[in-house]
């Protein structure tokens, strides 16, 4: 009936999306099996032949070690920033939302301003900060300010999150007795995981794909995160590259995020109600 | 209002110091004195110096901030940046509204769908996406190959400004996962009972949208609207990568120039001047979509 | 008096800016350290950015070294081109710089104005064999009285045209500016090109024009010592010639370019793979990525286009890359030896080979011409090029925010924003300004 035609008719909106949304992906996947020439010659996303060898060379490298090496090293970043963002940015975000304190508006603006700011022009300063903390090469620059909420813009989403949920919750735990972090670990986590789970999401996305940060923080080859390691063999002014290599391995580094993404993916749409108030 | 003579008051829940919030807001507070401030406070001392990389700074007075205002590459950039948030914000939006809403009705294969969409946002500006972005937009690629097929005439994408900022604006667009799933999440925490209740007084699918979903939705467009304005005011990666800034400078945005300024000409005194401009202004955008938005929002 | 008053609080200002960058201030002499006339145990420092065989090579020589010098060992920080500078800069003035690093030619002017900027040298003559350099070369790195980096490889910039595309439609490769002019009417017939310039990073379109009014009049765009040597009106020449090459055919306008490239390079675009492009300019130590995409055709060194009376001066040549020691070593002594060993030493040479370029050191020049390590076009390139007496490139005419002046200029004059004479009035006056501004 009309149900099953909406049915019918969203699936297929859907499927048409998703060929606009995989195009890319077909792409890098097909590209990776190209030569030089191929991929920039051809619109059409199928190689002309199918060659493991991009693949191969790609995890091998051409410096000391391999990329599984550089993908631990990204994993030694991304897991300390994951569980000090995420502790960091609720118990914050928890202050700012649900209490009143001195100097609060002072502080969220603060918060913001830091969101303001271009980047850019920071680097200078916070590399000597961390130069004379004596913590360069190593990932500490990197890790370190999540313990200290520096993402604002999680806590100002986790501000708006938390001012969503009902204010009923709330009395009722406090009949209930509970003490502040009792309250924000039982209540309201549980009402915000959601967007707590966006948050672990993004971290790990943005951590998988940063550049810049680690290029200034860490010299040792060692120590390269995959980023940087993609890049290694990439030199526009002399004699170029080959592109395969470096697709392959990009598509390798999807894997991981793909996964995480798939598996958290269920958390966004269900009983809110499930956690909280029964 | 505020009376001065009285001590200010704090509203906090029965048995909860003043202090308590302030105890919870503490990693944020440390870090920011620790980390953050002093970049800050550098960078605004800075943009009243010259200062190049390898000399000590010398102190100007205004004169960075004069020669910004009568630079007319700073305007034509500070006008590509608005153009490029105009067109790209209220886009976006709507798309991964829309795309949310659909994404969150249950039915089977639903996940499947929800990983899929959110593909393009995990690629990022990665240098394989950078590649295909491009030849996509050529003037044999595939977006004219099919404008063509469709009988519509092909476009010089990268020739003239405003296509060439299109390039980028629907690349962003398309990018729109993140975006989509604060939407999710908001969507999620819509009581059930809300439409069950419009449904049985005979609502219609656009009346409980206008109605319920869109003043449920209030405060995360409100957050997507911000943290949007400001990614989509400080966007590099993009035009950097793809169109180069050309052509003339049609996309050429601020924070290009702050990264051209101080890593290519050496001018980090300028680029401080560059940087505090820029702030000035979104934090000004900022406060009127705060203060416009108070009233709708604490409805 | 109020201006008294200004210039406490600008003291007191400085004062705190030098807190605040307390170790890029007082950059001066007395605070290097000196070699001390021993080698001793260590660890130092040695960085270079590149593609794989450059990686490879390095590393290969790097273990020769710790076997001949297994005390001072070498850690090697290496990587891709892209952010390498933003990583340098923030190094360098963060006083963190590697002890032994590779640099481009135009860095010179930035990071080292009064030859401060990295140690000098001549200090460590004990341990660097500079027999293997002429004077000219050795003054490439010179800053003030100090000699502050050393040039690995020379390089110039030059045509190199698809052979098969030329002969396929009966063309010759040209010698002449006439004969240039002459194959754009030529290629058109067949909705072909036979060059390409850029107003990319490279500033390709610029550098041409500028080598054939240097030819013309015998100036020097810019001097070695940063002073613009054209006048406005050769200005006005170099931007007529491009805009001649343009209507000629010789090139796609601006706008065609950009319509069908996006802003990828050459080697990247689908029309120089299926040879509609059949021409580059471009340095000859960088030119095998180009031959690199070409599957069915190949690529052949050009001439140096010369004037119709024969004269062909006017071409450049520039050190492509440069060794220089961080002012900040610890080790000078040890840093010295190792520079030295990558510069001299026969065998490491031999592991090097043209990674870095065609090496301008005689020793390791004449290590590779032994064993016949010297061939390709990129060599073929070099050596047509020192056949036409070049003159060296100013390091100051590769500075970023000049090469931005010159696409700008360029691309107003393309789309046909700027007549040529008022464009040359713009560059002039911003090249001169600045070159003030930086000298």
């Amino acid at each position: 009936m009309t149900k099953n035609i909406k049915k019918v008719f969203l699936y297929v909106v859907l499927i048409l999306g998703s060929i606009f949304m995989m195009y890319p992906v077909l792409w890098l996947i097909g590209a990776s099996f190209k030569t030089n020439d191929e991929i920039f010659s051809s619109i059409w996303f199928m190689p002309e032949s199918f060659d493991f060898s991009p693949y191969i060379k790609g995890w091998k490298t051409s410096g000391a070690y391999n990329m599984g090496h550089y993908f631990i090293n990204t994993f030694k970043i991304i897991v300390p920033r994951i569980i000090f963002t995420v502790v960091s940015s609720s118990l914050t975000a928890y202050g700012f939302a649900m209490y009143d304190f001195p100097f609060k508006k002072l502080l969220f603006s603060f918060l913001m301003a830091m969101l303001f700011m271009p980047q850019t022009v920071m680097f200078l300063p916070s590399y000597m900060i961390w130069k004379s903390l004596g913590v360069l090469d190593t990932y500490i620059p990197l890790t370190l300010p999540s313990l200290f909420a520096s993402e604002g813009m999680f806590i100002f989403m986790l501000v708006q999150f938390l001012k969503n949920v009902p204010r009923e919750i709330d009395e009722a735990s406090r009949i209930d007795g509970c003490g502040t972090l009792k309250r924000l670990f039982f209540i309201y986590i549980p009402c915000i995981r959601p967007a707590l789970i966006s948050i672990m999401i993004f971290t790990f996305l943005w951590t998988m794909n940063e550049f810049v940060q680690p290029l200034i923080y860490i010299s040792s080859v060692e120590k390269y995160p995959m980023t940087l390691a993609l890049r290694m063999s990439m030199d526009s002014t002399s004699q170029g590259y080959e592109y395969n290599k470096i697709i392959a391995m990009s598509v390798v580094g999807l894997l991981p995020s793909v996964s995480v993404f798939a598996l958290a993916q269920k958390y966004f749409i269900q009983d809110i109600t499930a956690g909280s108030l029964k | 209002m505020k009376n001065n003579n009285k001590i200010k008051k704090y509203h906090n829940p029965v048995g909860e110091s003043k202090y308590t919030g302030l105890f919870l807001v503490m990693p944020f507070i440390v870090g920011f004195f620790l980390l953050q401030i002093y970049p800050f406070v550098v960078s605004f001392v800075l943009s009243f110096t010259k200062f190049s990389i390898n000399d000590t700074p010398e102190f100007i007075g205004f004169k960075n901030f004069k020669m910004l205002f009568s630079d007319s590459d700073f305007w034509k950039a500070f006008f590509v940046t608005f153009k490029y948030v105009i067109m790209l914000v209220p886009l976006k939006i709507a798309v991964s509204l829309l795309t949310a809403l659909m994404l969150s009705t249950r039915i089977k294969g639903m996940g499947f769908f929800r990983t899929l969409y959110y593909i393009p946002s995990i690629l990022g500006s990665n240098i394989a996406i950078v590649i295909m972005w491009s030849f996509l937009f050529t003037s044999e690629g595939l977006v004219n190959q099919v404008l063509d097929a469709v009988g519509i005439s092909k476009i010089g994408w990268y020739g003239e400004e405003t296509p060439a900022m299109w390039i980028i604006v629907f690349l962003r667009v398309w990018e729109f996962g993140s975006t989509m799933i604060i939407f999710l999440s908001a969507i999620n925490d819509i009581p059930r009972e809300l439409y069950d209740s419009a449904r049985t007084d005979g609502a219609g699918n656009i009346k409980t949208f206008f109605y319920i979903t869109l003043p449920m939705l209030k405060n995360a467009i409100f957050l997507n609207l911000i943290l949007q304005m400001i990614t989509a005011f400080q966007e590099f990666n993009a035009p950097f990568l793809i169109t180069g800034g050309n052509p003339l400078k049609g996309t050429y945005t601020v924070a290009m120039m702050i990264y051209d300024e101080s890593f290519k000409y050496y001018n980090i005194g300028y680029a401080s001047a560059l940087s505090w401009v820029l702030f000035v202004v979104i934090s000004l955008l900022a406060l009127l979509i705060f203060k416009f938005t108070k009233k709708i929002r604490s409805d | 008096m109020k201006y008294s008053k200004f210039r406490k609080f600008t003291s007191l200002l400085s004062i705190s800016l030098s807190f605040i960058f307390i170790s890029s201030c007082g950059k001066t002499e007395e605070n290097k350290i000196l070699p001390d006339g021993s080698l001793d145990k260590c660890t130092l420092r040695f960085s270079w950015w590149g593609g794989d065989d450059r990686h490879d090579a390095t590393l290969k020589a790097i273990e020769l070294w710790n076997k001949k010098y297994p005390d001072i060992k070498i850690e090697a920080e290496y990587g891709g081109w892209d952010g390498w500078t933003e990583k340098l800069n923030t190094q360098i003035s963060g006083d963190t710089a590697p002890d032994i690093m590779q640099i481009n030619y135009d860095w010179l002017i930035n990071l080292s104005k009064d030859g401060l900027g990295f140690y000098d040298l001549n200090n460590l003559k004990d341990y660097i064999d500079l027999s293997g350099y002429d004077n000219e070369i050795l003054s490439f790195g010179m800053r003030e009285d100090k000699l502050n980096a050393i040039t690995i490889s020379m390089s110039g910039r030059g045509l190199f045209f698809n052979k098969d595309i030329y002969s396929e439609i009966d063309a010759e490769i040209p010698e002449s500016w006439k004969d240039l002019i002459y194959l754009g009417n030529k290629f058109k017939e067949y909705e072909k090109y036979p060059l390409d310039l850029d107003i990319q990073s490279g500033a390709s379109a610029w550098y041409l024009s500028v080598v054939y009014v240097q030819q013309m009049t015998g100036k020097q765009f810019i001097t070695m010592e940063g002073e613009l040597g054209f006048t406005s009106d050769d200005i006005k020449t170099a931007l007529d010639f491009y805009k001649s090459l343009e209507d000629n055919h010789v090139i796609r306008s601006v706008k065609t370019r950009a319509e069908q490239d996006g802003n990828s390079a050459l080697y990247q675009s689908p029309k120089f793979i299926d040879g509609t492009i059949a021409g580059v300019l471009e340095w000859g130590s960088a030119v095998g990525k180009y031959e690199n995409v070409l599957k069915n055709s190949s690529l052949v060194a050009g001439h140096y286009l010369k004037s119709s009376d024969g004269n062909s001066s006017g071409w450049m040549i520039k050190p492509s890359l440069m060794y220089a020691i961080s002012d900040d070593t610890k080790y000078p002594d040890e840093a010295g030896a190792f520079l030295d060993f990558l510069l001299n030493d026969e065998e490491c040479a031999e592991i090097l080979g043209t990674s870095r370029g065609i090496p301008a050191n005689r020793n390791a020049y004449n290590a590779l011409e032994s064993s016949g390590k010297l061939c390709g076009i990129s060599y073929d390139s070099s050596e047509y090029l020192g056949k036409t007496d070049p003159v060296t490139l100013s390091p100051y005419f590769e500075l970023s925010q000049l090469k931005e002046y010159y696409n700008t200029a360029i691309e107003k004059v393309s789309y046909g924003i700027l007549t040529t004479q008022e464009a040359s009035e713009e560059l002039f006056d911003n090249v001169k300004k600045y070159l003030e501004r930086i000298r």
